[in-house]
């Protein structure tokens, strides 16, 4: 029951493991505040990494780090809304991130084939 | 049997009317005095229809003639025998309606053709009309006279392209003969149509195949220019023929005869009465629409310079359209609707002048023109502008007389010419032929040309020619009104005289001399002529030929047609001489274009019908007058071409030609018309032409390719973005969204 | 404008950031990679510690203390991922990035959505990501720098990007540093209450061990908002059993738990979602199958060669 145990040192949470927790309370906009800026700085450091980075399999990686900070901000909202909704769009996240992890990873290993190579500033063919 | 019987039973009576009329001292009159002859409407014989479905036949023969790529005369057979069909059944039309009281119209129903059922707000209430225009034949006596005449020609000389265009058979043969048979297919439609849009259906049809006919040597550029601008004049007449059209179905509320002259009669009352402010403005107008159609298609002022280069067609197309038959479409549609021309003040007058003037304008051309066919045609023109004066002057007897008998005698001169192009290799300048006549084997063509010149020239009493002009003339001098038109006539009746036997001495008597024309060698347009074909009719060759050519005297088909012609020509002089006007008059008077006195002294408008002419009697001084101007033109003629005259090329004529001074080369020139009209018409229209020309290349293209090459600039100026690099786009996705944000964030706070 | 931080101040951390994470990123020669994470670690710790005074301040509190941990340990992990020229470091790194957000996520009372991330996460795109991982740069040399590629030596544009991004981070973090007030919270209690009374099985299970009512007993109503059970004995009768009647046995509380609760919501207020997750799930698998099939190509000998010998049976037969 750690993790029961830590949970209860949070400020008023919202049905904890265990039943007879604290009826739920308000979280204030300062905390909330605090998951979206760590939501905003891996979202922001996921883009960066898929700016800069020139390995696919990288790029790839930083997109999902950007769908866990859109993960994380959603799971805050629902919590500071009392309400299950920012989470059931996560699940929407995390099945769409698996799902463009699969067709990704498909398609790094394919172009891998063609060239041997993880570039990606070996594919121009988008060129204008 | 019995209806042959009637008919010679009606020449008779007139033959022995004739009698009669000349010991009338009031005789002059005999063309109106007898009044007008009330029009009743009856349903015709069905078998009239026979008459427009025949040549039809024939087009539709020939064309699977040129389908099926016959390679014989069977085209002509078929057409000849199609035709001569469509002249008996019009024959017996005409029998079974003489049998008829005078003044019956019979209005024969084909099918319905046209009918538009609409609602119209006419004073505030709505009503139903319809506009209806069936495939239905008017046939009174005026059309059998034209059906007549124009079935009956176009057999013959149908007869006489057989054999003239048969170095074409197997190219254009069939084309030509299955436009030829449209032609009269067309030419029926308009003569006998029941309404005016049936008219226009024809007017168009004759005018498309005069179009087809003198462009029919198509690889000549001469011969496409003359088609476009045969075609392109009359599009202009057409115009007006259509508006008056039009205003015809706003006005009478029909486009059918039957009822336009039930609705003028009241107005032909009002005329009657003197009231011509009875009549409304828009009635007034509308023959002076019509006129404009009727000058362009008969080639008057101011579009008559369409006719003289028609005759790039061949011959017998200059024969039959456009000397015969179509030509007088003009003057069959001011006859057909002479009530509607009546009614106005303005519009027979000024079809007298426009006549009066285009014969002698037409006639000064005539006489300093080289080229054979060109005199005829402008002689043709002259003529025309004689039937338009006749109708104007008020004597319509007169004008349809004349119709007739130019029809004869000018589709005669024609074939003659076209006889000696045909056998001389395209030679038609009469300084380079000469003693034509006396060859052997051409005795015939000299002949029918003597005979048709003596017509053409009006020689007194033995011929047609003299007898229907001469009514024009009186008719003409006997009116107060119309003395300058008289006189004008009377002019171009001795030049016309002149002219004609010019070419007559030239061409068929004097010296034998012959230069043969260019069309042998650089035969490379077909052009119609006929040596090297052994087709049987060769006897009359010439061993005596320059550069071995031989003249190729006619066959057996010209020479029977230019024969029967020539009788022709005799056998009607009765027709229009007798009891003055004939059986002419009883065919016109009985008709729409029958005379209203009273209409007539009313539009003279204080004048007089019966003016003295120097004291004389005008209808009988004219005879002589007439007569003696002819005959001086004539000697004129005899003297200066062919006394004395030792080669083709010069004679005494060519001494005087200075005393003229510039006028002889102004009318060798044709007055510079075409080039007046060059100058007035087409330059301006180019230039404007040109100006659209640049003003679309540069505006409207420039702005089309503005709008062409924005997009390819930003494009091109765009491209390098565009490197194909993902990182490059992902930064520029990044780099937007931030900029968005930071402005967003800016603009709310 | 009113933030939780002084603008020029939050601002300046940003730029300071931004240096940081644009010297942290890798690139060939001078690599001052240690440093630049210094730098992005201080300014990021001093934006969460000036939050935190702010929190103090306004009197909500400290926030959790382990969002310190865990938050701390994304936003390193997630940074250290991004820089490591290696990629299965960075994978690696990546995983400890969802580990820590999964904290995040338990902390904020969404345990179902924190073990399902690890599960699927974690436990199997990872997994997937590490095996092409292998399969795909085929380096088997352990030497840190020589062994690599250089398009993962060396990462494009880094000042450029990195100048971009903290633009758009500043442009978020103002926004989110003005606070959600006017969204408040509170509305959607009473339709965390009402979920209750549509699990009577719940408060059945609940009031069968607090002992109010016997085991065998059936809640058939409940009321969370009058804490009142319509309660069917064994013997068919009906009875009322309330927190009044039975006093102190009553349960603290009946509270819905964050599984079923997120259970309810997404089939009673998206139940499509669960068909499209399924369908895009489907289609994602048959793509990759069709994707990363090995294409076995004929010449035109070979097609040649093929149609002929299928003729030859044709016919034979």
């Amino acid at each position: 029951m750690a993790i029961g145990d830590m949970m209860m040192m949070g400020s008023g949470l919202m049905g904890s493991v265990l039943a007879q927790a604290a009826p739920p309370a308000a979280m204030s906009d300062v905390h909330l505040a605090h998951y979206l800026f760590v939501a905003c700085v891996m979202f922001v450091i996921g883009l960066i990494g898929f700016l800069t980075r020139r390995n696919l399999i990288i790029m790839f990686l930083c997109t999902d780090l950007m769908f866990q900070a859109a993960g994380v901000a959603l799971i805050a909202f629902s919590r500071y809304h009392l309400n299950h909704t920012g989470e059931t769009f996560t699940i929407v996240l995390i099945t769409v991130a698996a799902a463009e992890a699969a067709m990704a990873l498909a398609l790094v290993v394919l172009l891998f084939r063609k060239k041997e190579s993880l570039d990606a500033e070996e594919w121009t063919e988008l060129k204008g | 049997m019995m209806t042959l019987l009637t008919n010679t039973h009606g020449l008779m009576h007139a033959l022995s009317g004739a009698a009669l009329a000349v010991s009338d001292e009031a005789g002059h009159a005999a063309g109106h005095a007898s009044g007008p002859v009330a029009q009743t409407f009856a349903a015709g014989p069905m078998f009239g229809l026979l008459v427009v479905a025949l040549p039809l036949l024939a087009c539709i023969l020939c064309g699977l003639c040129a389908m099926g790529r016959v390679k014989t005369k069977l085209p002509a057979f078929l057409t000849v025998l199609c035709l001569a069909g469509s002249f008996l059944v019009t024959l017996a039309l005409y029998l079974q309606h003489h049998g008829q009281p005078a003044g019956t119209a019979w209005i024969i129903q084909g099918f319905e053709w046209i009918r538009l059922d609409y609602r119209q707000m006419v004073d505030s209430v709505v009503q139903s009309r319809s506009f209806i225009a069936n495939f239905g034949l008017y046939v009174d006596s005026l059309t059998c006279l034209w059906m007549l005449f124009v079935t009956g020609l176009a057999t013959l000389i149908a007869l006489y392209a057989s054999e003239y265009m048969s170095h074409d058979v197997g190219q254009g043969y069939n084309r030509f003969f299955a436009a030829f048979s449209l032609f009269v297919f067309s030419m029926a439609c308009l003569v006998m149509a029941d309404n005016l849009v049936l008219l226009y259906l024809g007017w168009e049809g004759v005018g498309l195949c005069s179009y087809l006919l003198i462009g029919y040597f198509y690889k000549k550029p001469s011969a496409v220019a003359a088609a476009k601008k045969a075609f392109i004049l009359n599009r202009i007449g057409d115009l007006g023929l259509a508006l008056g059209i039009m205003l015809c179905y706003v006005h009478f509320g029909s486009v059918e005869y039957k009822v336009i002259f039930e609705k003028c009669a009241p107005y032909m009352a009002s005329l009657a009465a003197g009231q011509l402010d009875q009549i409304p403005l828009i009635a007034q107008f509308i023959p002076l629409c019509l006129m404009i159609g009727a000058f362009g298609k008969s080639a008057q002022l101011p579009l008559y310079v369409w006719l003289p280069d028609a005759m790039e067609g061949p011959t017998p197309v200059s024969a039959l359209i456009h000397a015969a038959t179509m030509v007088t479409a003009g003057v069959f549609l001011i006859a057909r609707t002479y009530p509607l021309f009546l009614m106005s003040e303005y519009a027979l007058p000024i079809v007298a002048w426009v006549g009066a003037l285009t014969a002698l304008l037409a006639a000064t051309i005539g006489m300093a023109q080289f080229d054979i066919k060109r005199i005829m045609a402008y002689s043709t023109v002259s003529q025309l502008g004689y039937m338009f004066a006749g109708l104007a002057v008020l004597t319509s007897v007169g004008g349809a007389a004349h119709v007739f008998t130019h029809a004869f005698f000018k589709a005669m001169l024609f074939l003659a010419c076209g006889a000696v192009m045909h056998g001389f290799a395209g030679q038609l300048d009469l300084r380079k032929l000469s003693g034509v006549g006396s060859m052997p084997g051409w005795r015939v063509v000299g002949i029918a040309m003597l005979v048709g010149c003596l017509n053409l020239a009006g020689f007194p009493i033995i011929t047609a020619g003299f007898w229907s002009k001469d009514m024009i003339l009186g008719e003409a001098f006997a009116n107060s009104q119309m003395q300058a038109i008289g006189w004008i006539l009377l002019l171009t009746a001795g030049l016309t005289a002149y002219y004609t036997f010019r070419v007559y001495f030239r061409v068929f008597v004097g010296p034998k001399h012959y230069e043969p024309g260019d069309e042998h060698h650089g035969d490379d347009h077909g052009h119609d002529h006929g040596h090297g074909h052994a087709d049987g009719h060769d006897e009359g060759h010439q061993t005596s030929g320059k550069h071995g050519f031989h003249p190729h005297a006619p066959g057996w088909a010209i020479n029977t047609v230019l024969a029967t012609l020539a009788v022709a020509a005799f056998v009607i002089v009765p027709l229009v001489a007798l009891n003055h006007g004939g059986w002419v008059k009883d065919m016109v008077g009985a008709s729409s274009a029958q005379f209203n006195e009273k209409a007539a002294y009313l539009i003279a408008a204080k004048g007089d019908l019966h003016t003295k002419f120097f004291g004389f009697d005008a209808h009988k001084a004219m005879m002589v007058v007439s007569s003696i101007v002819g005959l001086i033109g004539i000697a004129v003629a005899f003297v200066l071409h062919y006394q004395g005259r030792t080669t083709a090329a010069t004679s005494k004529a060519d001494a005087l030609l200075p005393a003229f001074g510039p006028i002889a080369k102004w009318a060798q020139n044709k007055w510079y018309v075409d080039e007046f009209y060059n100058a007035i018409v087409r330059m301006p229209l180019l230039a404007l032409a040109q100006i659209f020309h640049w003003f679309d290349k540069l505006v409207i293209d420039g702005l089309v390719d503005f709008f062409g090459w924005t997009p390819r600039g930003l494009g091109g100026s765009l491209r390098p973005a565009q490197s194909g690099e993902m990182h490059t786009y992902a930064v520029g996705m990044a780099g937007g969204l931030a900029v968005m944000a930071v402005v967003v964030i800016v603009v709310l706070m | 404008m009113n933030l939780f931080l002084n603008p020029f101040v939050l601002y300046s951390l940003v730029a300071l950031g931004a240096v940081g994470v644009s010297l942290a990123l890798p690139r060939r020669g001078v690599n001052p990679q240690v440093l630049g994470g210094i730098i992005a670690g201080t300014a990021a710790g001093l934006v969460i510690l000036m939050l935190g005074v702010r929190a103090v301040g306004d009197g909500a509190g400290l926030v959790n203390p382990f969002f310190y941990v865990f938050g701390i340990a994304a936003i390193a992990s997630g940074l250290r991922m991004v820089t490591h020229p290696k990629p299965v470091y960075a994978a690696l790194y990546f995983t400890l990035t969802i580990l820590a957000t999964a904290g995040l996520f338990l902390i904020l009372a969404s345990e179902f959505m924190a073990f399902a991330l690890v599960i699927v996460y974690a436990g199997a795109i990872l997994i997937t990501y590490l095996f092409v991982i292998m399969l795909a740069s085929q380096s088997g040399k352990e030497s840190a720098e020589e062994g690599l590629a250089a398009y993962d030596t060396e990462s494009r544009e880094p000042v450029i990007s990195t100048v971009a991004c903290f633009v758009l981070l500043a442009a978020l973090l103002t926004l989110t540093f003005r606070g959600v007030k006017e969204m408040g919270p509170g509305a959607n209690i009473a339709q965390s209450a009402a979920v209750i009374d549509r699990l009577p099985g719940k408060a059945e299970r609940a009031l069968i061990d607090a002992g109010v009512i016997a085991s065998g007993d059936k809640v058939e109503v409940f009321s969370g908002k009058s804490q009142v059970a319509n309660v069917r004995k064994a013997d068919g009768t009906v009875v009322e059993v309330s927190a009044a009647s039975a006093g102190s046995k009553w349960p603290k509380s009946l509270e819905v738990e964050n599984v079923e609760g997120l259970g309810f919501t997404l089939l009673k207020d998206h139940p499509g979602i669960i068909e499209i997750a399924g369908v895009v799930l489907l289609m994602a698998m048959l793509g990759a199958v069709v994707l990363s099939r090995k294409q076995v190509q004929f010449d035109e000998d070979q097609k040649v060669a093929q149609s002929r010998r299928l003729r030859e049976e044709t016919a034979r037969l």
